[in-house]
C-alpha cells in the first residue's frame, strides 16, 4: 500500500459502497435512488439508474448513483435466487466491467470500471450466500438485523426457555470440570444439551425458507407497504433469534474444545 | 510496436516469456536456458553481475553475492532474524523498517535488488526480440507474478522493484493463478482445478473454477517462506554439525566459513535434485577428508561424502511436506469444497518434482497430480498470456482472483476489525465509519493491518495514517468514513472523506515495511555499471556458461547409477582422464581467462566423447528392451 497523499474529499455523490451503513443513511440513500438518472461522465449524456454503459457513447458508466445489488444484476428483490443463473450474470458482467478490458482506456473509464468491477464482486458476495441474502434485503428495507445494539444480547422471548434450561446445565458441568471431574463425564452431557438447540436452528433455516417465499409472493403481486412489512418483520426476528442461537452453539463449542 | 512480457521473478529462478501469435514463449539464451538464476553478485568495482555469472560468484565471493532475496520482500527485519545466520550476506535494519542487505560496502533494499534481476530479464528480452528483426525491441511493459499469498507490503516491494528497474509494470498476478492460465490454454478443461505451487521459497495452494474461459479463484491459501529453500538448509546444517562434531574446523572469524556453507549448499542441491530421479546419491564436499580414527579434518584435494538415501531424505523433509498440507485444507473448507471434488491437480514449482511431495499431495485429493507441464516455466506462460490480454484487447480469457488475506483496521483495545474478508474476490472495496471518542478532537489515528487473528498485534502492519483538521465538535459527532479499494493487482488504497463537513484535508500515510514515493524514484539501478553491457565481459560470461554446462552434465553422469555399467566399457584410465579434465575446467572456472576456459571445455568435451556415446546406447538398449516387453505383452 502506498499512498502518499491522501486527500479527504467530500463527495457529491453518495459513497458508493459501504459495509455498514446505519438506518438514516439507508433512507437517505433510497430517498436519492428514486431519481431515475445517472449523468455519463465521459459524454454527459443521461442514463437509466441500473444501466451500466451509456446509451448514447457506449462508454461504462461512473458508479455514482446506482440501485442495489438485486438491481444491479437485473434481479427484482426477491430472496429466491437460482445459484447457477447468478453465477452466470456475475460470469457475464465480470467480463462487461473488469480492469483488464480497460487497461488502455481513458482514466475516467478505468475508474468506472474499478468500481463496478468492485460493486459487482461485492453484490455477489453477498447475494450468493441465502443468509447474507436476507439480511442484505432487511438493511435494503430499513430494518437491519445484524446491529449489535439488540443482536445477541436479550434473550429472544420465544427461546427463554431452551436458554434457561441449557445455562443451568452450563453451570453444572462448571461446577464438575472445577471439581476435576473427568471429561468423559461430562461431555456426554454438553453433547445432549446441543441437541435442543440445533432442533431449534433446523427448525428456524424452515421458517426463514417459508418467509423468503412468502416475501417473494409479495413481490409478485405487488403488495402494498403494510404486507410487506410485517413479512420482513418477521424475517427479522427469525435472524435476531437465529444470530442468538448460533452464538449459544459456538458457546457450547469453545466449552467443549476448552 | 514496443513488446510486452510476462516475468516469474522467482525466489531460486526467474523467466521472461512473450506470446508469439497467440501462444506464450519462454525467451532462452544462446545455449536454450530459459532459467535465470535470481541471484546478484556486485564486484568490487561496483559492476552487478545476475543469474548464472552470479551464481558462480557465490563461491567465490560469498559475501558480495545475494540470493533467494524474494523472502525478504516487503518484510522486516524482526521477520527474518532466524535465518540469516546462514545467510552469506549481511541482512540489517532498524525495527520495525525495512530489511537492508548488506553487499560489499554497499546496503540495498530487497526491492533495488530484484530490480537487477528484472533488468537482467527485460534484457535478455530485448536482445531475442532484436535477432527478430524488430524495429522496437524495447520492452514497454511486463506482468510480473508474486505468490498468491503474499501481503500488501509483499506485493507493493514487487511492484516497487518494477520501477525501480524502469519499467511499467501493467500488473501484479498470482503465481498459481498464472499457471492455471497457461494449463487452461492447452486444455481447455472446465471444473474445479487445485493448483499447488511449491517453489524454491514459498508455497501456494489456490482452488479455481474454471467456465467460459473465465477462470474464477474461490479460495487460496499459503506459506511465503516455506520452499525448497528450507530444504536446503536442513541438510546444510546437519552437514556442518557433523562436520563439527567430527572436529573439523568450519569457522573464520566466529561465524560460519561462507565459503563452505555456499559449496555444502551446492553439493546438497545437487543432491536433492539427484534424488527426486535415484534411490541413492551422496552430499560431497571438497577439502575434507575423514582420518583413521573416524574424525573429519579440512584436506587439500580430498574430498568429504556423506551418503543419503531417497528414504533418509524424505524423513527429513517430511514435516516441511506436512506444512504445506494445513493450508491446502484451509483453503478447501474456505471454498466449501472436500478434497473428492477438485477434478484436476496441477503442480507447479521446483519442489513439486519431489517424488515424496507428488505422492503425498496425490493422497491427500485422491487423484494423480498434473506433472506433464514444466514447473518451473509455467508462471511465466501464463503472465506473458496476462500481459497480452491487457494490451491487445484479447477478451477470450478472464481471471478473477482473489485477496489471499482479510483487510482491518484497529479498534478499542488493539482488537482488528475487519473490513475486507479474505478471499473475497478482486477488485474489492470496504469501508468503516469513524468518529472522535472525546469532545472537539481533531484527529484520528487510522492503523491498516491484515491478516486473520484477533489481535492486531499477531497481524501484519500495512500502514498508520493521522486524519487531521476535524473541526472541533462533541465527541462522537464528526463521521469520517474511510474507504478501502483493493485493485486488480491485490494492492489496497485508501482514501477518506467527512461526511458532516466541507472542509478538505491531507493525509499522511507511512508505510510500515515499505518504500516512500520519494525513495523508490531516488533508487536508479542505472547506478549500477552492468556487466551485461560490456561485449567482452559477456563473452566471458557466455563462456562460463557453457563450460558449467559441461561440468554439471559430467559431474551428473559420473554419479548416475548407470556409471558402474558402463565404467567397465570405458578404456584402462579413461576415467582418469575425464577427472582429470573436469578438475582443470572447474579450476580455470573461477579465473577470467576466456581462451583457458575454453581451451578446457573442449578438453573436457574431447575426454567425455566416447563416455557420453556408450550412456547414450545404454539408454538406447534400455528403451528399446521395453519395447520389447510391450511387444510381447
Amino acid at each position: 500500500m502506498r499512498v502518499r497523499e491522501l486527500v479527504w474529499r467530500v463527495s457529491a455523490d453518495a459513497p458508493a459502497y459501504r459495509t455498514r451503513t446505519t438506518a438514516v443513511e439507508l433512507a437517505v440513500m433510497s430517498a436519492e435512488n428514486t431519481s431515475t438518472l445517472q449523468v455519463c461522465r465521459s459524454c454527459g449524456g443521461g442514463a437509466p439508474i441500473d444501466v451500466h454503459f451509456c446509451p448514447k457513447c457506449t462508454k461504462i458508466l461512473a458508479l455514482g448513483r446506482h440501485g442495489d445489488y438485486f438491481s444491479y444484476f437485473g434481479l427484482r428483490r426477491k430472496l429466491t435466487i437460482d445459484g447457477a443463473e447468478l453465477e452466470q450474470r456475475f460470469r457475464t458482467l465480470s467480463r462487461q466491467f473488469h480492469p483488464d478490458y480497460f487497461y488502455n482506456a481513458s482514466p475516467v473509464e478505468r475508474r468506472a470500471s474499478l468500481e463496478r468491477s468492485s460493486y459487482l464482486n461485492d453484490a455477489y458476495r453477498t447475494l450468493r450466500h441465502p443468509i447474507a441474502r436476507v439480511e442484505y434485503l432487511l438493511q435494503l428495507e430499513g430494518m437491519p438485523a445484524g446491529g449489535n445494539a439488540d443482536g445477541g444480547k436479550h434473550v429472544p422471548a420465544s427461546l427463554l426457555e431452551e436458554v434457561f434450561a441449557l445455562n443451568e446445565e452450563l453451570d453444572e458441568i462448571r461446577e464438575l470440570r472445577a471439581g476435576g471431574t473427568s471429561p468423559d463425564a461430562w461431555r456426554p452431557r454438553l453433547e445432549r444439551a446441543r441437541v435442543p438447540i440445533e432442533a431449534r436452528r433446523a427448525a428456524h433455516e424452515t421458517e426463514l425458507q417459508d418467509l423468503a417465499a412468502r416475501w417473494d409472493a409479495l413481490i409478485d403481486r405487488r403488495a402494498d407497504v403494510g404486507e410487506r412489512r410485517t413479512v420482513l418483520e418477521a424475517l427479522r426476528e427469525r435472524m435476531l433469534e437465529r444470530n442468538y442461537i448460533n452464538n449459544l452453539l459456538a458457546g457450547i463449542e469453545r466449552e467443549l474444545a476448552a | 510496436m514496443a513488446r510486452v512480457v510476462g516475468i516469474d521473478l522467482g525466489t531460486t529462478n526467474s523467466l521472461v516469456a512473450y506470446v508469439d501469435q497467440g501462444r506464450p514463449v519462454v525467451i532462452r539464451d544462446k545455449s536454450g536456458e530459459g532459467l535465470v538464476p535470481s541471484i546478484v553478485s556486485i564486484a568490487v568495482d561496483g559492476t552487478a553481475y545476475v543469474g548464472r555469472e552470479a551464481q558462480r560468484r557465490l563461491l567465490t565471493e560469498p559475501e558480495r553475492t545475494v540470493y533467494s532475496v524474494k523472502r525478504f520482500m516487503g518484510r522486516g527485519i524482526d521477520d527474518v532474524v532466524g535465518e540469516a545466520a546462514l545467510l552469506p550476506f549481511r541482512v540489517s535494519g532498524d525495527a520495525g523498517g525495512v530489511v537492508k542487505i548488506g553487499v560489499g560496502e554497499k546496503e540495498l533494499t530487497p526491492p533495488e535488488i530484484s530490480a537487477l534481476v528484472l533488468r537482467e530479464l527485460v534484457r535478455r528480452a530485448e536482445e531475442f526480440f532484436a535477432t527478430l528483426g524488430e524495429v522496437d525491441p524495447d520492452v514497454s511493459g511486463a506482468v510480473i507474478t508474486v505468490p498468491a499469498y503474499f501481503n500488501d507490503a509483499q506485493r507493493t516491494a514487487t511492484r516497487d522493484a518494477g520501477r525501480i528497474a524502469g519499467l511499467e509494470v501493467l500488473r501484479i498476478i498470482n503465481e498459481p493463478t498464472a499457471a492455471s492460465l497457461a494449463y487452461g490454454l492447452d486444455k481447455r478443461h472446465a471444473g474445479l482445478i487445485a493448483v499447488y505451487d511449491f517453489g524454491g521459497g514459498t508455497f501456494d495452494i489456490s482452488i479455481l473454477l474454471v467456465e467460459d474461459g473465465v477462470f474464477q479463484v474461490l479460495a487460496t491459501n499459503g506459506d511465503t517462506h516455506l520452499g525448497g529453500d528450507d530444504i536446503d538448509r536442513i541438510f546444510t546444517q546437519i552437514v556442518l554439525d557433523t562436520l563439527e562434531q567430527n572436529g573439523a574446523v568450519i569457522h573464520r572469524n566466529g561465524a560460519y566459513d561462507a565459503e563452505l556453507v555456499q559449496a555444502i549448499r551446492r553439493s546438497v542441491i545437487q543432491a536433492k535434485h539427484d534424488l527426486s530421479e535415484r534411490d541413492e546419491s551422496d552430499i560431497r564436499v571438497d577439502g575434507f577428508e575423514v582420518t583413521a580414527d573416524g574424525r573429519i579434518q579440512r584436506a587439500v584435494g580430498r574430498q568429504y561424502r556423506m551418503a543419503l538415501t531417497r528414504a533418509g531424505f524424505e524423513r527429513a523433509i517430511a514435516p516441511i511436506i506436512e506444512r504445506t498440507l494445513a493450508p491446502c485444507r484451509q483453503a478447501l473448507a474456505d471454498a466449501g469444497l472436500e478434497p473428492e471434488q477438485i477434478d484436476e491437480v496441477v503442480m507447479v514449482g521446483g519442489s513439486t518434482r519431489i517424488p515424496a511431495v507428488r505422492a503425498r499431495v496425490g493422497e491427500l485429493f485422491g487423484r494423480t497430480p498434473h506433472t506433464e507441464l514444466n514447473p518451473d516455466e509455467v508462471v511465466a506462460l501464463g503472465a506473458a498470456v496476462q500481459a497480452d490480454i491487457l494490451t491487445t484487447g484479447n477478451r477470450e480469457m478472464l481471471l478473477l482472483d482473489v485477496t489471499p488475506l482479510s483487510l482491518g483496521i484497529e479498534t478499542m483495545g488493539g482488537v482488528t476489525t475487519k473490513i475486507i474478508l479474505r478471499n473475497s474476490t478482486i477488485p474489492a472495496s470496504g469501508s468503516e465509519m469513524f468518529t472522535t471518542a472525546v469532545d472537539d478532537q481533531t484527529a484520528v489515528d487510522i492503523h491498516v493491518v491484515q491478516g486473520e487473528r484477533e489481535l492486531v498485534g499477531d497481524n501484519r502492519s500495512l500502514a498508520r495514517f493521522k486524519l487531521r483538521g476535524i473541526p472541533p465538535m462533541p465527541a462522537g459527532l464528526p463521521r469520517v468514513q474511510v474507504q478501502f479499494q483493493i485493485d486488480a493487482n491485490g494492492i489496497l488504497s485508501v482514501t477518506a472523506s467527512e461526511l458532516r463537513t466541507q472542509v478538505e484535508q491531507t493525509i499522511e500515510v507511512k508505510p510500515s515495511y515499505g518504500l516512500t514515493d520519494d525513495e523508490v524514484e531516488r533508487m536508479l539501478v542505472d547506478s549500477f555499471e552492468h556487466a551485461e553491457a560490456d561485449f567482452a565481459a559477456r563473452l566471458l560470461i557466455e563462456a562460463k556458461n557453457e563450460a558449467e554446462s559441461v561440468v554439471t552434465a559430467t559431474e551428473k553422469s559420473l554419479r548416475a547409477s548407470e556409471f558402474a555399467e558402463v565404467a567397465t566399457e570405458l578404456a584402462p584410465g579413461e576415467q582418469r582422464r575425464i577427472e582429470q579434465a573436469l578438475a582443470g575446467l572447474k579450476h580455470v572456472l573461477t579465473s577470467e581467462d576466456k581462451a583457458a576456459i575454453e581451451q578446457w571445455t573442449q578438453a573436457l568435451n574431447d575426454a567425455t566423447k566416447h563416455l557420453a556415446e556408450l550412456m547414450m546406447n545404454r539408454s538406447i538398449r534400455v528403451a528399446l528392451a521395453g519395447k520389447n516387453v510391450d511387444d510381447v505383452r
